[in-house]
């Protein structure tokens, strides 16, 4: 209990320490801003370790949950429990799981129009993705340390403020500040890149990704209104609550006749699409991702790793808090033969282009379209293990992709070109660089005892055990294979070409070539060590998320039985 | 501390800690040239453990963790109320294991120490040596897991090791190139394995990847799915392809020989390529119910094996001579796996993993000395720069013809014996209703395919051990002790370790046949042992035959040989070449490959500028409109005027 109310107070400080990071470095620049980051930045680790660590053993305590499980409808519990919230009522010093917090009522003191509010919480899908998020603060300050040189106060600015953005939509319950923090990530995206990226078409990219993912966030808001209203309508009962919502649907769903339950798939169909269509342009799939590799190669190294290791999982992490939920029907129906048509394609285009690439971060970026595919479509696949494979490989994608694009970033900041072809035998010259490279690149073709394979295989079992009717998920299991073959194809390739062979270098950038610094592998140590860590003990990691993935899999096991 | 079931931890985990300690060795400066130390000493201990192991077989099969009735250990599980994906990490020793652990550790540790005295100063000496540990460690484990995710842990180090080990020269482009086809080449038929686990998985109800509880299942899972099993079945065997290098995913191994020669040795002998065989033997219960399966099983390995025979034939590159005989080898014992089924299965998997435990002792011993032959001619290996090196060389020549007469199967040796079982399955196979015809035939591939094998063994032990003495420029013949005596043990074990375990006491296939997967293979039939006489003379014959043409062409001047090739010049050059194969790929496979991802690269073009396109679409528009306002108030009072006057017309005139 003690923890408890420990973790609910620390809770809103994730948000508002980056966002006191943000105004105050504002105010500083040169090596004050740097030390300033770093100092904020570790503080932020040293708070999520806190929040994980106790959060762990919060969210495996169901004993509170039990009391929620109802007999009559078969369900154990609601479908969301967000622990340890800030303002949580409490009756009898128990969590209720809701808050006080409003913010934005509707009406005054109607019972069943209820407030959109400042709902956060940790529960077994955001945790690990929490965790994530304060890890990954901490290489991006100090890749950024040599990588950029002007003015330092508002690039750190910018970027605390991206975090909070991104911890804020992943803690997030209520669907309207979800969508806030979901699409205010954007604001600190234009400036960082468009104004301290290294190439000369940064400002087009910068244009194009906001625009791009604007777009998709607005068909996105008409989704999540219109799921608001139409619960609304089928119920009486106006909210925001994401587990609120959830729970209308799964027992409204349950209890309506034949023909209710028909005009409500109905609804969910475009509810659904809607809902996704911006996710699916965050994530992103092919074809909505022609934003990807110009953001990706012309931001700065440090705001490359946020965007791959984070931003890119706020898509994924919406389609699983958001559109499986709240259209469990459309998702069987439309989204798993839709988005895992569109995922699969994805994989193998993702893994053609970035064989072609020519440049070390688009082809990173393109491989990130692939594996990102196989995890969006173990998501469809809805089930347990699809689900807990797919949260996992979120965490394993953010770590390993969000390291190579460290690695690139270190190798390009010492040279004047990120041409792969430039490159030869750099084993030679770089060997500790080499070695993580090559490490983590074992990581990402999902070599077992690292982190990619755990959560592969968890998705390939759940495309397999996909049980729908319409989608024979062996075709899609063959695909991911497929992919995993090709994944190590290009990888491999890029690796032999500048890393192996006789020594060839570009023209340095700054002086003399060295290996990494004490600096540098205080970044990319201890990500290869939690790639490891991940892949050898996975365990806990998994029986953390247990509840709430088997919980959202129930969800799925009804729909099944309504989706004909 | 020392009870079996803690022992089998340790054959694993002794060299993986032989891995870290090198490793700890290589970052401090002092003890970089006594990395071998760790791994010397841990691949002893390991193979002690595995000895004891193996002699507590007998009694009962050895598990860790020892109690199975408790909550296995996991590595990572999910589980419902109904299904179960689950990576248990448990081991479990049980004949075929054993057999294998033996060959493994106790090849590998001498190969170890071979290289105690190949690698000595070489750079990156501890990395090497952390390699081959984590290599034993991996191989190892694929042996003891006990459920299909482990051994795939297992099946994919052993891969990354070998990534690894031939390109530990990385500087050269050639060991760059051979490493990445090696790890590619085999990951596509990991990939097939991966699919095909999960396959038996859920037919067998998705609730473990247990062999025994799978295989439990078999019947039942053929009866339901007729089609879907004999795929998954493809689906591991081209795994086994893959690893095992058959045909078509045979060309990484000879290109595998950029590596430094005791790791061609590790790959070829001990560990690496036998783990194809192991798994096809470990699953043949389930192979065997599935003829047509086992059918393509036999035809892939007889056809292997007289392909890679043949492009033996003209090689001129030591190592390369015997990296096809490897090829050629490994599809015999893919032939005799074959033939289980219409064969008792224990009499034919005896016969391919006998093969595999002899011929990883002729073989070692062969690329061994090969290795001898190389470090002391200067790093060169090609078979026209050198020969008649038997009186400079004395102990490597005598190792070497002990090596070649073995795998040549002539009489008495090992190879002899294992080859004789193999030549006997396919001809009894031939017997049988199904497929009788076609197994007939292979057997007569496989015994032309013999005598090739004893003629290009001993083309190449006389062009290198025989003729007038030449040595490249540089060469200064050598041979110290530390690579002498692994050499010798090992040339022992190739002429006598065939003759003590099987023909006359069935020690061996006895003791294999009690596993419990042939046991549940043969279902109540009884594998008959006798000697097959005129079999045992027709293949001793075929041997001396093949022998006796190469002396004749090679053993003086190799002035026939010569000719020979003048006059078929299509065969020879066909054979020189490597039948094309890797062109053949090249333009089957690479090139509409690349194709492919050029297309989807042009796509990317296409769909940037369609976004580009509909970009423009806002803006044209604007520009349409814009010169509306142009800020002359003159033209905003003549078109507020003309409206009106189309309105109040409009109104008057038209809308009465």
């Amino acid at each position: 209990m003690l923890t408890s109310d420990l973790i609910r107070t620390l809770l809103p400080g994730l948000l508002l320490l980056p966002i006191a990071a943000g105004v105050a470095l504002r105010f500083l620049d040169g090596q004050k801003a740097r030390m300033a980051a770093l100092s904020f930045a570790i503080a932020q680790l040293l708070l999520t370790i806190v929040i994980v660590a106790g959060g762990m053993f919060e969210v495996q305590d169901t004993a509170g949950l039990e009391a929620l499980t109802n007999i009559r409808e078969k369900r154990s519990g609601p479908v969301f429990a967000p622990r340890c919230v800030p303002g949580d009522p409490m009756t009898n010093g128990k969590q209720t799981f809701t808050t006080k917090f409003d913010v934005m009522p509707f009406s005054s003191g109607h019972p069943k129009i209820k407030a959109a509010q400042f709902f956060i919480g940790i529960d077994g899908l955001n945790i690990w993705l929490i965790g994530l998020a304060g890890v990954m603060l901490l290489p991006v300050v100090l890749l950024s340390w040599d990588t950029v040189t002007d003015r330092l106060g508002a690039y750190y600015s910018w970027l605390f403020l991206l975090q909070a953005g991104v911890t804020g939509a992943f803690l997030s319950f209520d669907l309207l500040f979800f969508y806030v923090c979901f699409e205010l990530t954007l604001v600190p995206l234009l400036f960082l890149i468009g104004g301290w990226g290294p190439g000369p078409n940064r400002r087009d990219a910068a244009r194009k990704l906001f625009l791009y993912t604007l777009a998709g966030g607005l068909m996105t808001l008409v989704g999540l209104a219109g799921t608001v209203l139409y619960v609304y309508d089928r119920t009486g009962e106006l909210t925001f609550s994401i587990p609120k919502l959830a729970e209308l649907i799964d027992v409204n769903m349950k209890r309506a006749d034949e023909a209710g339950q028909a005009s409500w798939q109905n609804a969910q169909m475009y509810l659904f699409l809607a809902m996704a269509f911006g996710f699916m342009v965050k994530i992103p799939l092919v074809p909505f991702h022609s934003w990807l590799p110009g953001a990706y190669s012309e931001a700065p190294p440090g705001v490359t790793v946020m965007l791959s290791a984070l931003l890119a999982k706020m898509g994924t992490f919406g389609l699983l808090r958001i559109c499986l939920p709240l259209a469990p029907d459309a998702t069987l129906s439309v989204g798993m033969p839709l988005l895992g048509f569109l995922g699969a394609f994805g994989i193998v285009y993702g893994a053609m282009c970035a064989y072609m690439q020519t440049d070390f971060r688009r082809l990173v970026a393109y491989s990130s379209i692939s594996h990102l595919g196989f995890c969006a479509l173990a998501i469809v696949s809805f089930n347990s293990f699809g689900i807990s494979g797919s949260v996992l490989h979120m965490v394993n994608h953010g770590l390993s992709t969000g390291a190579m694009f460290v690695l690139v970033g270190m190798l390009t900041r010492r040279y004047a070109s990120s041409q792969i072809a430039d490159f030869s035998g750099i084993w030679l010259k770089l060997p500790m660089l080499t070695f993580f490279m090559i490490f983590i690149a074992l990581a990402t073709v999902g070599l077992p005892g690292l982190n990619n394979f755990v959560s592969e295989v968890l998705m390939m079992g759940g495309l397999i055990d996909m049980r729908n009717t319409k989608v024979t998920g062996i075709v899609f299991a063959a695909v991911a294979g497929f992919g995993i073959f090709l994944s190590a194809w290009y990888t491999l390739t890029m690796i032999r070409t500048a890393f192996f062979g006789p020594l060839k270098e570009p023209q340095a950038a700054v002086g003399e070539v060295k290996d990494l610094t004490g600096r540098e592998r205080f970044a990319i140590g201890p990500l290869a060590l939690l790639c490891l860590l991940l892949g050898v003990m996975a365990q806990p990691v998994l029986d953390v998320m247990k509840r709430d993935s088997d919980r959202l899999a129930q969800v799925a096991d009804d729909a099944r039985l309504r989706v004909k | 501390m020392f009870e079996p079931s803690n022992l089998l931890l340790a054959v694993p985990a002794l060299p993986l800690l032989g891995a870290l300690l090198c490793v700890a060795f290589g970052s401090v400066k002092e003890l970089r040239k006594w990395a071998h130390v760790p791994a010397v000493l841990c691949a002893a201990l390991s193979c002690a453990a595995a000895l004891t192991v193996v002699s507590n077989i007998g009694e009962a099969d050895v598990h860790f963790p020892q109690d199975r009735t408790g909550e296995p250990i996991s590595w990572f599980s999910v589980a419902t109320a109904t299904t179960k994906l689950s990576a248990d990490f448990g081991l479990e020793a049980d004949q075929l294991s054993g057999i294998m652990l033996i060959g493994i550790t106790f090849i590998g540790t001498w190969i170890v120490v071979f290289s105690i005295g190949y690698m000595h100063g070489s750079p990156g000496y501890p990395r090497f040596f952390a390699a081959v540990s984590l290599f034993l460690a991996s191989m190892t484990l694929l042996v003891l897991a006990d459920n299909f995710l482990l051994m795939f842990a297992g099946w994919e180090g052993v891969g990354l090791c070998s990534y690894l080990l031939v390109g530990y020269w990385h500087d050269k482009p050639s060991a760059a190139a051979a490493a990445r086809k090696a790890f590619l080449v085999t990951r596509l038929g990991d990939v097939g394995l991966l699919l095909g686990s999960f396959l038996l998985w859920q037919m067998a109800g998705r609730n473990s990847f247990n062999y025994q509880f799978i295989f439990e299942k078999a019947a039942e899972m053929v009866n339901a799915h007729p089609y879907l099993f004999p795929a998954a079945c493809l689906l591991v065997f081209s795994g086994a392809v893959g690893k095992s290098a058959q045909f078509p995913l045979y060309v990484w191994l000879p290109d595998a020989m950029e590596g430094p020669t005791p790791v061609s040795a590790l790959i070829h002998a001990a560990t690496m390529v036998t783990a194809g065989v192991y798994l096809l033997a470990r699953c043949a219960a389930l192979f065997t119910l599935c003829p047509a399966v086992q059918a393509t099983v036999a035809v892939i390995g007889a056809f292997t094996a007289i392909l890679a025979a043949y492009i033996a034939l003209t090689q001129n590159d030591l190592k390369r001579v015997l990296a096809y005989s490897t090829v050629s080898q490994l599809g015999f014992m893919f032939l005799a796996l074959g033939c289980a089924g219409p064969v008792v299965p224990s009499f034919a998997v005896t016969a391919a993993v006998f093969h595999l435990f002899t011929h990883a002792f002729f073989k070692a011993v062969l690329f061994l000395s090969a290795g001898s032959v190389m470090h002391a001619m200067h790093d060169e290996i090609d078979m026209r720069l050198f020969s008649g090196l038997r009186k400079k060389l004395p102990v490597t020549h005598l190792a070497f013809l002990c090596g070649a007469a073995a795998l040549a199967g002539l009489p008495l040796l090992s190879g002899f014996w294992s080859k004789d079982m193999i030549l006997e399955s396919a001809l009894e196979a031939g017997e049988s209703k199904r497929f009788g015809t076609l197994y007939y035939l292979l057997f007569g591939v496989a015994i032309t395919t013999a005598a090739m094998t004893a003629f290009y063994t001993f083309r190449a032990y006389f062009r290198t051990f025989w003729g007038p003495l030449k040595m490249p420029e540089g060469a200064h013949p050598h041979e110290t002790w530390v690579m002498n005596i692994p050499l010798l043990v090992l040339a022992i074990g190739a002429l006598a370790v065939g003759i003590v375990a099987e023909p006359f006491t069935h020690w061996f296939s006895h003791f294999l046949g009690h596993a419990k997967t042939l046991v549940q293979a043969d279902a109540g039939r009884v594998a008959e042992h006798h000697l097959n006489w005129p079999l045992m003379i027709g293949s001793g014959a075929v041997a001396l035959l093949g022998i006796g043409v190469a002396w004749a062409m090679y053993a003086g001047n190799s002035q026939s040989a010569d000719n020979l090739a003048k006059n078929l010049k299509t065969p020879y050059y066909a054979s020189l070449n490597k039948l094309y194969v890797d062109e053949i790929y090249n333009v089957l496979i690479v090139q509409p490959f690349l194709m492919i991802a050029g297309f989807c690269k042009l796509c990317e073009a296409i769909v940037y500028d369609l976004v580009r396109l509909v970009a423009m679409v806002p803006r044209f528009l604007a520009d349409l409109i814009r010169p509306l306002q142009n800020g002359l108030v003159q033209f905003y009072a003549l078109s507020m005027a003309m409206g009106l006057a189309a309105i109040v017309g409009y109104l008057v005139l038209v809308a009465k």
